[in-house]
């Protein structure tokens, strides 16, 4: 297609980008400039644009030539190198090229005192991510060391620099805050976000109230997976909700994702989600951990975490899974404490161990009676079950009022 | 003194290192080519994880596997310890015992002196005759693990010497940028000393430097794993697991801990970088086991399983934790049962795999009272609220199966 691109419409096409980027910048319309630098959006116009420096290949000199673009050469000239190189899919070329843009465009960026420019320096933020994965998969294909991720995350690290002061451009912070959280979760390196978060939690110069609802939504998503993974679930049950209930309702994907986290956080508070929940955002590798809450079934418990190891392990909730059975436990005992109920009232609040070993033999589960004692003890001791246990007699006996504490939004006491 | 002097010391040397951390060169002969990131793998399982976690990223590599600014050097040092070092340290009368020649504080030899670790370290002054060649360091090694045994010294000396002197022997590998399999397998052996030491030091008495060496043995420990970790990674060669589940499980293992050092990021996170073979090994689901029973407090499984499928380091490495779980389980007891049927030691003495005396002991080390009844047998008694874990932590029991009778 660009072979049939002639020299001078390839020469009219440079020349109109030009002019709309330097009118861009002299009428600080970051409207007009974010589109100039959107590389990955594959737009028609950037891509045209690309097949005219190619067939051109000498922009430099049209950017050098006249006065008002030469002054923005250290973010043009690099920039036309990068859409070359990306048109033509040599992704680390373009990355290399983007990022000596991307600082030159910072450099302006500081000394443009209002915020105009933000939406365009967001744009440059996202790309250099973009740009930096595409990169990365480029080298390790190729047998090299991917570190080009790692440099667009110091870039980024910089542009909060820039950001971090008294003025209007401090509402631009989380935005590419939640751009640092997606580098890091990537590369693996989520320690680097605790301290992006400490500068956006208590540095006095943030109001959090003050960021755009989408960026404090995503902040939230990421944060609070943080504390899924540190199992604080107080922390993660508050986050995850704050995306939940900000997040737009119509994005089922976000939606979805948010709710892949905030699900084990609510079963770990004793909190279970309606099975049509599951079902209108496909969780369904939730199901079968939620039934076995429900009938205490230690068995299906441990069934679904096999089924679903590797997913549960990839997105960190394994553990917290795991952790469900002492409620599944809860529940079998509590079913058995209302069939005795139902048999002699006057007596259903003693237990023989020898009863619940048994029921957990047909649930295919082999306890003997002190691994049942041993989970009696540890049941009471975390207040799921109010009683005691007589070792001689080998019995539970249960609180006559409320012997089965619910967790009422709290997690099981460690 | 010294050990403050070491905290410090260390947490700057953390800071500089950081600094000077750069990409090596990929001309340079140890470094090996990373592999394509897991989602682009054919659907035959790898090993690697996530490629991009480089060595450098990692917080914990401080002096571990920091890369020089120029080319890797090439170390030419024939000896245990350099010659500039040896006549230093003979002026300044600082030899360990196992260095000094015939007792003499302030004269060695080459076959005694070994290189210390350096925490003050500026690559770009560095020389080649400083640094030791790999086969000198393999040496090195293993002169320095055949005196775990000695049995003239305290074991405190001997691990303090080793525990320095292997420092040093990391350190001269990774100047040289060498993580090739003869470093793995240097760094598993280290590994290995980091853990028998563990369960000695447990075995000492509970005095409170004992304690602190404990600890920073446990973080020396968890730096090791995770550098060899990385080593792994890198050392694609091998599609099998081998002997590397081992050693993962070891650092699940080290989690069992109550008070272990706050190092990398979260076990749960940790489980999203490896691959799904390793996380089901035979000794990762064993770990991964234990680390269930201890949290959810099934004293019952835990003890039981050790003594079915630990193999001898694991055990090694379980040993000091043992007592914690035993605390545990104490506490549980005493909470939940019935105060007019005290629980039998003898019984659980053989749950919790412990001699009935070393039961007793335990008790008392957790602030519990026992009772006795008129024939002589030792009781729990209910409801005790004097409950505590000892601070300066607890003296290691080992794991004592009446059935078979290990320990």
């Amino acid at each position: 297609m660009a072979l049939h691109l002639s020299m001078g419409e390839a020469h009219r096409r440079i020349i109109e980008y030009l002019a709309r980027f330097s009118d861009a910048v002299s009428s600080q319309d970051g409207s007009a400039l974010k589109p100039l630098l959107a590389v990955s959006s594959n737009s028609p116009y950037l891509l045209s644009l690309a097949d005219a420096l190619n067939v051109f290949q000498d922009s430099s000199r049209l950017v050098n030539q006249t006065d008002k673009y030469s002054l923005l050469g250290e973010i043009l000239i690099p920039h036309f190198r990068c859409l070359q190189s990306f048109r033509i899919g040599r992704f680390v070329d373009a990355y290399v090229a983007f990022e000596k843009a991307a600082n030159a465009f910072l450099l302006e960026f500081r000394n443009w005192e209002t915020g105009w420019a933000m939406e365009a320096m967001h744009t440059v933020a996202l790309e250099i991510r973009v740009l930096a994965e595409k990169a990365d998969r480029e080298l390790a294909l190729s047998g090299k060391n991917p570190e080009k991720l790692q440099g667009a995350g110091s870039f980024l690290m910089r542009v909060f620099g820039a950001l971090a002061g008294k003025g209007p451009k401090r509402v631009g912070a989380l935005y590419v805050t939640c751009q640092l959280f997606k580098i890091y979760f990537k590369l693996g390196t989520v320690h680097l976000c605790r301290s992006v978060i400490r500068s956006i939690e208590t540095a006095r110069i943030f109001d959090f109230e003050e960021f755009p609802a989408r960026d404090k939504v995503t902040y939230m998503y990421y944060t609070g997976r943080l504390e899924v993974f540190n199992e604080n679930f107080l922390a993660a049950d508050q986050k995850l909700m704050y995306a939940l209930m900000h997040c737009d309702p119509r994005s089922e994907a976000n939606i979805r994702m948010i709710l892949k986290y905030l699900v084990p956080v609510k079963l770990s508070i004793g909190i279970l989600p309606k099975m049509g929940l599951l079902e209108k955002y496909n969780l369904l590798e939730y199901k079968d951990v939620i039934n076995a809450l429900k009938r205490g079934d230690l068995r299906l418990l441990r069934r679904a975490l096999r089924e679903h190891e590797d997913q549960f392990l990839k997105s960190g909730v394994y553990l917290v899974l795991e952790k469900l059975e002492l409620q599944v436990y809860q529940r079998l005992v509590k079913k058995i404490y209302i069939i005795q109920k139902q048999k002699d009232p006057s007596r259903a609040h003693q237990m023989k161990l020898e009863v619940i070993a048994k029921a957990l033999k047909w649930l295919e589960m082999d306890m003997d009676v002190d691994e049942v004692e041993c989970i009696m003890a540890i049941l009471i001791y975390k207040n799921l079950i109010k009683g005691y246990f007589a070792h001689k007699s080998k019995v539970v006996v249960l609180s006559k009022q409320d012997p089965f504490p619910r967790l009422n939004g709290k997690p099981v006491n460690s | 003194m010294e050990k403050k002097n070491r905290n410090r010391a260390e947490k700057s040397g953390f800071q500089r290192a950081r600094e000077t951390r750069r990409n090596p060169p990929s001309s340079s002969n140890s470094w090996k080519p990373r592999p394509p990131y897991r989602k682009e793998a054919p659907a035959a399982v790898e090993e690697s994880s996530n490629p991009s976690s480089s060595i450098r990223e990692r917080s914990h590599n401080d002096d571990d596997l920091c890369s020089p600014d120029p080319p890797a050097l090439v170390g030419t040092c024939s000896d245990m310890c350099p010659e500039k070092e040896r006549a230093q340290r003979e002026r300044l009368r600082d030899l360990a015992v196992f260095e000094r020649l015939h007792g003499n504080p302030a004269r060695t030899s080459p076959s005694l002196a070994v290189k210390k670790f350096c925490r003050t370290i500026s690559t770009t002054h560095m020389q080649a005759s400083d640094i030791r060649a790999l086969p000198v360091l393999q040496n090195t090694l293993k002169y320095l693990l055949d005196l775990m045994d000695s049995p003239e010294h305290p074991f405190e000396v001997v691990h303090d010497f080793i525990f320095d002197r292997t420092r040093s022997i990391r350190q001269d590998l990774s100047m040289q940028n060498i993580i090739n399999d003869q470093a793995i397998c240097m760094y598993e052996d280290m590994v290995k000393f980091h853990i028998i030491s563990h369960k000695k030091l447990g075995r000492c008495c509970g005095k409170s430097d004992v304690s602190s060496l404990s600890y920073l043995n446990m973080e020396q420990l968890m730096k090791c794993l995770l550098s060899l970790f990385d080593m792994y990674d890198i050392n694609q060669r091998s599609k099998s697991i081998g002997k590397k589940a081992e050693f993962y499980s070891f650092y699940v293992l080290l989690h069992l801990g109550y008070k272990i050092p706050k190092m990398g990021d979260s076990l749960s996170f940790w489980y999203t970088q490896l691959a799904l073979p390793v996380l089901q090994s035979k000794e990762m689901c064993f770990a991964r086991s234990l680390l269930r029973y201890s949290q959810v407090g099934n004293y019952k499984r835990f003890f039981s399983t050790i003594a079915a499928e630990a193999s001898d380091l694991q055990l090694c490495l379980l040993e000091p934790f043992l007592n914690e779980v035993r605390g545990q389980a104490l506490c549980y007891i005493s909470f939940g049962s019935y105060k007019l049927q005290p629980y039998p030691l003898r019984h659980l003495s053989k749950i919790l795999m412990i001699k009935e005396a070393e039961l007793e002991s335990l008790c008392y080390e957790c602030g519990l009272e026992t009772s006795t009844d008129e024939a002589g047998s030792k009781f729990l008694p209910a409801k005790q609220t004097s409950f505590r874990l000892p601070k300066a932590g607890f003296q290691s029991y080992s794991l004592f199966n009446s059935e078979n009778n290990y320990g």
